[in-house]
């Protein structure tokens, strides 16, 4: 969609990415979907391809309160939600927030910390807010939370259960730079690293505003019903033991509304919805253990699904 | 349950098929006030839509009952004190009797309510098999049954009822079938899946309904059951004269032939001096099937006056005679005169003074006398034949040309022999009596065999007398009849075809009266003969009918003119008048004819062109299809100079769809999977142009943002035209 007119201010939020970031364009387009719609962005990547660094520039772009949480197995829940700590002189606890208190949060390799302090950081990101010592503490907006899973190592980690998977809009991979790129990351590398020097483009204020303009979008019913026929088709098809959720579908409408935004456009194209499906619905069907053992992905799944279903050209009349 | 439209239609066609119901009921029953069941009908339906809350359905059907049972039978107002009081006891003595299977005992009044709740009862059950069971099948069914049957058993003329019923019914069962699908599919009923399937239901009950009006249908193989064994095998048989099945007095001469049993009910009886004919009416249309009467004056006439018909003219020598006739039958709708009729001279019992009779002057029947024994004076003519043979052509100045015309009417396609033969059989005459006399001669001296049973009926394109002179040769006497009066028409005799009784039975001398005589007349004794029409002497009687006569006095023996010969003044011809007084079934059986002649004459085409019709079917169909096989390379045009002129914004959609096909049958198919974005780049590679992408994205616009900038149409027209094209090439 490369001749699409980009929406100006996310045009340039992109282009200040790109500033730090080689390559990888279509990760910052969906980190801002992501954020653009309100959800979080479960990233599965090794170390070391710049999970940080994106995410640290989009957080300067629209200058936001940027924390970032590293797990280890022995992280407690007020590590991330904060505490109340006893201050003798005013004789009364004094809540001191955890990181979670910011705006863009990325939490570091999420399945190595404890099951109880998974599920504090996924209780905020659902409820977005957090209660502490009986006391309910609404987390900042906007809020958007990165977390980031690795893939390969099972030792000493904490698989997030597929059922909570579903608390982040999207799912994907980083992968590695092709070779251009990563001479280019060399280049740069010898240089001061220029993620300091990054102007914000918008503020917390107009971030809040584009994404009530996200949610204008139009949707219309050709494509609503495109979105559902999707989705279904994952609850039916063989491999899968338990297909997407209407969760999923709301998920799929909120992330193309943002998508269309990114592109300028107003309404949403079932291109939209065929290029995000395999994000959005991945991670939130379940698929039979023999599947598994053939080597199907869920990715593959989706794919498969939404090459099936036929793609609404015609109004729905009524 | 919805208010909508198509429910109305629902509502609607119900009633209409149960109206089907009523309409019989007025005419068949003495059951007067049908409106008011109609009304009623209207009113429960309506109710029903609405659906107003039961309460009120109640109250206003319950008010509308008693408001109409008020006016039916009692006799002050609605709210006249009493009338209640009075109903409900009678309503309650009903009951009674019902209880004790006095059925004819019931009140009027109870039958009235009685008829209500039946009403009711079925306009809830049509409510209840339309919306709640969408089935109608056994209903419409019923209605069919039950207007057929009244059809061919009473007189009730189901012809145009039984269009209706079907026309209903289908469009009901076709909308029921479709919500019935509607429901079970649970799929949205949007307007394009309603047209879809309204449009050629629409279609198809207009095309059934049409082709089976028009269609020819093969004539009946069995005869009209009641008339065929109630009627009279009238030994000549007219066969309205002998039913009491058919409204009014031959209401069907227009098509004769077929066969008769004999029936021997006694008709009327007859005081008179002699052997009379007895005439009923006559007829003057033949159409190539049987008679019909050109229109219908009727007028009236008091019983001091003269009876208005043709009399016989003053030159013609007559006695008086008077008859008395005593009817036998409890319907009498016509009344039996001997020819030369003057006046009634008596009813018993007394009509009043001033009762007006009527006539028709155009067939001269006479009606509306009721059961009542009459007495006529009539006049027996004695004719000279000197006088009768004083005619030999048509003369202007004698005789009036429309009258001329009017009697001398054969149909267009009548075949030529019949000319030849009655030219063949008067050559050696002279004279318009003579001719006549040679005719009906003619019919005795020749192979024609009198027969009541094997008579055929003619076929969709045979002439009832062609049939009977050329190809059967045996009939009965409306073979005889029409035949002669045909065939002296053909040479330009004017003639008229005349029905009535012959003189019947002699059954004793009268009591009272020694130079009375008694006869019965039958329903054997129906008869058709001929009069032919000589200027200056009236109409004058034969009979062609083997082995019948009639007792017409005509003088041979002397060679001089007779008496009265002074000045042969010109028969007074009275003008036929023809203003179209009234709409009278004669005239609509006019127009009923003239369809059917339109439809002899279709399939007549066909049977005579099959072969080219054939052909120019499969040639046309060879152009369809080969038409078919190349429209990409026509049909494009066609859209295009259609879509040229439209101005709308929306054209777009229905355009894209086309442009969608057009390059499928080029061969750029759409994966059903494909966006129309990816397709637009995909189109733009083949054919190195940016016009399909510009052109998707108006119509993803259209498609997915519902909204359309305006003018968009005709920026985008160049692009869409410009891919058709291409398709094209």
């Amino acid at each position: 969609m490369a001749h699409e007119q980009l929406n100006p201010t996310i045009d340039k939020i992109l282009a200040n990415i790109e500033k730090v970031m080689i390559g990888k364009r279509n990760v910052a387009e969906l980190s801002l979907v992501a954020l653009l719609a309100g959800g979080h962005v479960l990233l599965e990547d090794v170390p070391g391809v710049g999970k940080t660094m994106m995410v640290r520039a989009l957080a300067k772009s629209v200058n936001a309160n940027f924390r970032r949480i590293q797990f280890t197995p022995d992280l407690l829940p007020s590590d991330v939600t904060g505490v109340s700590i006893y201050n003798p002189k005013e004789m009364e606890f004094q809540f001191r927030p955890g990181p979670l208190m910011g705006n863009i949060i990325l939490a570091d390799e999420i399945n190595r910390t404890s099951p109880k302090t998974q599920s504090a950081l996924l209780e905020g990101m659902e409820e977005a807010s957090v209660t502490i010592d009986g006391v309910t503490h609404k987390l900042q907006k906007p809020f958007f939370v990165m977390a980031t899973q690795n893939p390969i190592e099972y030792e000493g980690t904490y698989p997030l259960p597929e059922a909570q998977l579903d608390r982040f809009l999207l799912k994907m991979k980083m992968g590695y730079p092709d070779i251009h790129e990563e001479i280019e990351v060399l280049n740069r590398a010898q240089k001061v690293p220029p993620i300091e020097d990054l102007q914000p483009v918008i503020d917390l204020e107009g971030l809040r505003a584009l994404q009530q303009e996200v949610k204008e979008v139009f949707v219309d019913d050709t494509i609503k019903r495109y979105i559902v026929d999707i989705v279904n088709r994952t609850r039916g098809y063989g491999s899968v033991y338990l297909g997407a959720s209407p969760r999923g579908s709301i998920a799929l409408m909120k992330a193309a509304q943002a998508y269309a935004f990114i592109f300028g456009r107003d309404y949403v194209l079932p291109d939209d919805i065929q290029y995000l499906a395999p994000y959005v619905l991945s991670h939130r069907i379940i698929l039979k253990s023999e599947a598994k053992f053939e080597g199907i992905t869920s990715e593959e799944v989706v794919n498969r699904v939404v090459n099936r279903v036929p793609v609404p050209v015609q109004r729905l009349v009524k | 349950m919805k208010r909508d439209f198509p429910t109305f239609l629902l509502y609607t066609f119900g009633f209409l098929l149960l109206w089907e119901w009523l309409r019989p009921v007025e005419q068949l029953t003495d059951t007067d006030h049908i409106e008011t069941f109609i009304v009623f009908l209207i009113i429960a339906f309506a109710l029903s839509y609405l659906q107003m809350k039961w309460f009120w359905q109640w109250l206003i059907k319950i008010v509308f009952v008693l408001f109409s049972i008020n006016r039916f039978h009692y006799k002050g107002g609605f709210f006249h004190s009493g009338w209640l009081g009075s109903f409900s006891e009678d309503v309650i003595n009903n009951l009674w009797s019902i209880v004790a299977r006095n059925w004819n005992e019931l009140s009027n009044e109870f039958r009235t309510l009685l008829f209500f709740i039946l009403m009711w009862i079925m306009v809830y059950l049509i409510h209840y098999w339309l919306l709640r069971q969408q089935r109608i099948f056994i209903f419409f069914f019923m209605t069919i049954i039950y207007i057929t049957v009244l059809d061919t058993f009473t007189v009730y003329d189901a012809k145009i009822a039984i269009v209706r019923t079907v026309a209903a019914g289908f469009a009901v069962m076709g909308m029921l079938t479709f919500f019935r699908i509607n429901r079970r599919e649970n799929s949205n009923s949007n307007s394009a899946f309603i047209k879809k399937w309204m449009v050629p239901l629409v279609i198809m009950v207009a095309f059934s309904v049409i082709v089976g009006i028009a269609a020819p249908k093969a004539a009946p193989i069995w005869p009209d059951p009641v008339p065929y064994l109630k009627a009279a095998g009238n030994k000549g048989g007219s066969d309205g004269i002998g039913g009491i099945s058919r409204i009014g007095y031959g209401a069907n001469d227009s098509r004769l032939g077929g066969p008769f049993i004999g029936d021997d009910t006694t008709v009327f009886t007859v005081e008179s001096n002699g052997k009379n004919y007895w005439k009923v009416e006559t007829k003057d249309v033949y159409t190539g099937k049987g008679w019909l009467a050109s229109g219908s004056t009727t007028i009236d006439f008091r019983q001091s006056d003269l009876v208005p018909v043709l009399s016989i003219p003053s030159n013609v020598e007559t006695t008086n005679e008077t008859a008395k006739v005593n009817p036998a039958g409890e319907f009498v709708s016509y009344v039996a005169y001997p020819a030369g009729i003057q006046k009634f001279i008596d009813f018993q019992p007394n009509l009043p003074e001033q009762y007006p009779i009527q006539i028709d002057t155009n067939t001269e029947k006479i009606r509306n006398i009721g059961n009542v024994d009459y007495t006529v004076d009539f006049k027996v003519p004695k004719y000279q034949a000197v006088d009768l043979r004083k005619t030999t052509g048509y003369d202007p100045a004698v005789m009036n040309a429309e009258f001329y015309k009017r009697y001398t009417q054969i149909p267009e396609e009548l075949p030529p022999r019949i000319k030849q033969l009655t030219e063949e059989v008067t050559a050696s005459e002279t004279n318009w009596f003579d001719k006549a006399r040679a005719v009906e001669r003619y019919f005795g001296n020749t192979e024609y065999t009198y027969d009541q049973k094997n008579v055929a009926i003619p076929g969709g394109k045979d002439d009832y007398v062609d049939q009977f002179l050329f190809d059967t040769k045996t009939g009965y006497c409306d073979n005889f009849s029409s035949s002669m009066a045909v065939m002296l028409r053909s040479i330009g005799i004017p003639t008229r075809w005349v029905k009535g009784f012959t003189g019947g039975e002699f059954l004793e001398y009268s009591r009272d009266d020694e130079t009375k005589e008694l006869y019965t007349i039958t329903n054997n004794n129906a008869h058709s003969w001929v009069e032919v029409f000589i200027p200056t002497q009236g109409w004058i009687p034969f009979e062609p009918t083997k082995g019948f006569s009639n007792s017409i006095n005509i003088d041979f023996t002397s060679g001089q003119t007779s008496t009265n010969t002074q000045t042969p003044a010109p028969a007074p011809v009275k003008k036929p008048e023809k203003k179209p007084l009234e709409e009278t079934a004669n005239v609509k059986k006019d127009n009923s004819f003239d369809i059917r002649d339109i439809w002899r004459n279709i399939q007549l085409f066909f049977k005579n062109e099959w072969k080219w019709i054939v052909f120019g079917g499969m040639l046309a169909a060879a152009v369809i299809a080969l038409l078919y096989r190349i429209r990409g390379k026509w049909f494009p045009y066609l859209v295009m100079l259609r879509y040229r002129f439209r101005k709308k914004d929306e054209t777009i959609g229905a355009a894209y769809l086309i442009l969608l096909s057009q390059l499928d049958r080029y061969g750029l198919k759409r994966k059903e999977n494909q966006t129309l974005r990816n397709y637009a780049r995909y189109i733009d590679t083949f054919f190195s142009t940016r016009e399909m992408t510009r052109l998707t994205h108006r119509y993803e616009q259209y498609i997915y943002n519902q909204n359309l900038p305006e003018g968009s149409w005709k920026e985008t027209r160049e692009l869409w035209e410009n891919l058709i094209k291409k398709t094209i090439a």
